[in-house]
């Protein structure tokens, strides 16, 4: 071996040109190769850190009633199905191992009432409990003006994007309640045009419902926030208070399981049903000693019928603190409706037959629930994100292709070009195995020195590219880099692939010279003479 | 005692649309410790003759047979095993391995055979150096060395193997007078020391006076002297 060594090392000096020929696409080839590693790890750790750990969670639960995995980027607008069992799910994910922590929320579309009588618009809603959605996606938000969201009562948190997209529609530009406007943040189309906009701090939504009735919905907005990261993907989404959602949608109320405890509690109710509906308007505590909401007014703790019903009402005309539900004392917001629950599982334990064993678990429990996984609830988007690896890889294999072409084409020359010395080296007694050792030997030689230089290239330039934070808004751009900022990561995984890559082509490139080395004869070479 | 056999030996092959007979049916035995001249035209067959016996080349049709061994029946690795064993080679252009030392290229086939220690390797390699008087030059690469010296660098890679037969195809053609009888010499003194059987192709009458023997080929036919 070493004689065999000894004669590559030589022979690589000797043929100085077509070495650094061979030497150079190889180091090229290792640096690409080690640089679309490093980008697609960085897009896979920065796509599962955003939205794994900022949108959906590592599975999403959805009702088995929904046909469509695509719950969260469905873009008809169709509505999701209410999954009504929340606590009893919450029970089953707590006795669940592998469960590090889950988010249930609500997710529809709604619309945005034009209250300037034009044209109105969309938007996707997310009802949640803010401080169980701080605790599953922690500092997911960056507020950009007004404030946090309280922890009881209406609230409406609007992103950016959406409120860019809603002024693009309906020429109003929301603010938070009590805020004055500020131009430095104005977006788009309502740049330069401070003066003609119609500013507004509440919101009109009007959910449709599943009865084909629709509620609208007045809140006062809170906050304008960005997302941490994706934020022109994501910030179509508005946040809303769990139990606003659920009124706007029509959903079942957490409000208004505590009036079926009260039925139970009090049949007189009831009885009053077809007789005495009137006295339901009547002063409180007048109507069978039940306590009656006073109309456009906050429900008191014991309300049984929810102050916000106030449906023919023109929503401009309402107090936007009064007009959505508030948390009744004593009741579970969680008794409510949902349309999902995003799930956080542990490290390690996100795996398909996780989710297999997981999924038969919550069939065999009959909660009416399956769990998908976050690309599949993003649907297209999580597409995307596999074809943007593909292309990446295609790329890669293209170079990989030309660089074997080259390396081939260079190899063979050099193989015809010493078929007198391959063909002595056969005369004197050197078997096949020896010159195709030779060769490889070479090759290997080339590709160790190049291919590592390559290789500690790309992984420089990942550091360097990674140090420079590129950021972008730039939707496709945002799916590339795996949030809003590039950050390619180099791991020792990457460098193994790069590494195996490298054989891989240097094997490859290295087969047909060397059939055509080791097929050289003796007699060849006494001819080429 | 015969160390070559050679009987009914032909060898054709094609030349674009016809076909060269090249050796047409040659009988021939070289006893051990001989010193053969094979004489003849250029186009007589004597390369081809050369090639057969080296395993080189393939019989079209006879019986080659060294030491007993017939060689028309023998795969690639034994013929490669024969030529590293048993046969030595000297080539008409030097044929050395132009990255190793004069040193390593007499190693070269010690090397491949993998029976003796490497310093039993280096010994023997700068002994057969030495007595074809290449000692200063051994660490000069092939580049390094002028064509005789070259062609003495393939004399002892030929013979550091203590090889059965050396076959040499025309050893002195691109040597001058002086030189090439140097080397003529050389084998000579090999041929004497060592009683190593030497068989090399001229087409030169000058180097008759060396060999013992004079074997003279035309049109791929025998004539013996």
């Amino acid at each position: 071996m070493r004689l065999i060594l000894t004669i590559a090392w030589r022979n690589l000096w000797r043929h100085r040109g077509q070495s650094l020929v061979v030497g150079t696409i190889l180091f090229l080839g290792a640096a690409l190769m080690t640089l679309g590693n490093g980008v697609i790890s960085g897009m896979d750790r920065g796509l599962h850190k955003t939205i794994v750990q900022s949108f959906t969670g590592d599975w999403v639960l959805v009702p088995d009633a929904q046909e469509d995995d695509n719950v969260f980027l469905e873009m008809m607008g169709r509505a999701i199905e209410p999954i009504q069992n929340y606590p009893d799910i919450k029970a089953f994910l707590a006795e669940r191992p592998e469960i590090e922590k889950h988010l249930p929320m609500g997710k529809n579309l709604a619309m945005v009432f034009n209250e300037d009588g034009g044209m109105p618009t969309f938007l996707y809603v997310l009802g949640v409990d803010f401080a169980a959605y701080a605790r599953m996606f922690p500092e997911n938000l960056t507020l950009i003006e007004g404030h946090l969201p309280p922890p009881d009562g209406p609230a409406l948190m609007l992103p950016t994007g959406a409120r860019k997209e809603v002024h693009q529609q309906t020429n109003i530009w929301f603010i938070p309640e009590g805020g004055v406007l500020d131009t430095s943040h104005l977006e788009g189309e309502a740049v330069g045009r401070a003066g003609d906009l119609s500013v507004k701090d509440n919101m009109v939504l009007m959910g449709f419902n599943q009865d084909n009735t629709a509620t609208d919905l007045r809140l006062p907005i809170d906050g304008i926030f960005r997302y941490r990261a994706l934020n022109s993907l994501f910030g179509s989404f508005a946040l809303v208070d769990i139990e606003s959602y659920r009124q706007c949608l029509g959903y079942l109320r957490a409000d208004e399981t505590a009036i079926v405890s009260l039925s139970h509690a009090d049949s007189a109710l009831f009885a009053m049903e077809g007789e005495n509906l009137d006295d339901l308007f009547a002063d409180p505590g007048t109507a069978a000693g039940v306590e009656g909401p006073a109309l456009g007014g906050k429900p008191s703790s014991t309300a049984t019928l929810p102050a916000s019903r106030q449906e023919g009402m023109h929503p401009a005309h309402r107090d936007p603190r009064g007009d959505a539900p508030t948390q009744e004392k004593g009741v579970s917001i969680e008794s409510g409706a949902y349309n999902l629950v995003a799930v956080a599982v542990k490290p390690g334990q996100a795996s398909d037959a996780s989710l297999a064993v997981f999924n038969a678990d919550l069939k065999d429990a009959g909660l009416g629930v399956r769990a998908v996984t976050w690309k599949k609830a993003l649907g297209p988007v999580g597409s995307m994100a596999v074809l943007i690896k593909g292309a990446l890889f295609v790329f890669v294999s293209l170079l990989f292709l030309v660089a074997i072409l080259i390396i081939i084409n260079t190899l063979t020359m050099a193989a015809m070009e010493r078929t007198a010395e391959i063909g002595m080296m056969r005369a004197i007694g050197a078997r096949k195995g020896f010159i195709g050792l030779m060769f490889l030997a070479e090759t290997a030689m080339l590709a160790f020195t190049f291919g590592g230089l390559g290789i500690l290239f790309g992984g420089s330039l990942i550091e360097a590219l990674a140090a420079l934070k590129l950021t972008s808004e730039n939707d496709m751009l945002q799916l590339f880099y795996g949030g809003d900022t590039f950050h390619p990561l180099i791991q020792g995984g990457d460098i193994l692939l790069a590494v195996v890559q490298l054989a891989l082509v240097t094997v490859v490139a290295v087969i047909y010279p060397l059939i055509l080395a080791r097929g050289v004869t003796p007699l060849e070479a006494v001819q080429t003479e | 005692m015969n160390l070559i056999e050679i009987k009914g030996l032909t060898k054709d092959y094609p030349l674009g649309r016809t076909m060269v007979h090249a050796l047409r049916g040659v009988d021939l035995t070289i006893a051990k410790g001989d010193l053969v001249s094979l004489m003849g035209p250029s186009g007589s067959g004597k390369t081809t003759l050369l090639n057969v016996i080296g395993c080189i080349d393939r019989a079209t049709t006879g019986s080659v047979k060294i030491e007993g061994v017939e060689l028309t029946e023998m795969g690639d690795r034994a013929v490669t095993d024969l030529r590293l064993h048993r046969l030595g080679f000297i080539f008409q252009t030097f044929n050395l391995i132009p990255v190793l030392t004069a040193t390593e290229n007499v190693e070269f086939p010690l090397l491949l055979q993998k029976e003796l220690s490497k310093a039993e390797i280096r010994k023997r390699a700068e002994k057969w150096l030495d007595d074809v008087g290449l000692t200063e030059f051994r660490h000069h690469r092939p580049s390094e060395l002028s064509g005789g010296q070259r062609q003495r660098v393939a004399i002892a890679r030929a013979l550091v193997t203590n090889p059965s037969i050396v076959l040499a195809d025309e050893p002195t053609a691109n040597l001058d007078s002086v030189t090439g009888a140097s080397i003529l010499e050389i084998m000579r003194e090999m041929n004497t020391r060592q009683e190593t059987t030497f068989l090399f192709s001229t087409h030169d009458r000058n180097v008759l006076q060396y060999a013992k023997t004079v074997i003279k080929l035309r049109d791929g036919r025998l004539e013996q002297e």
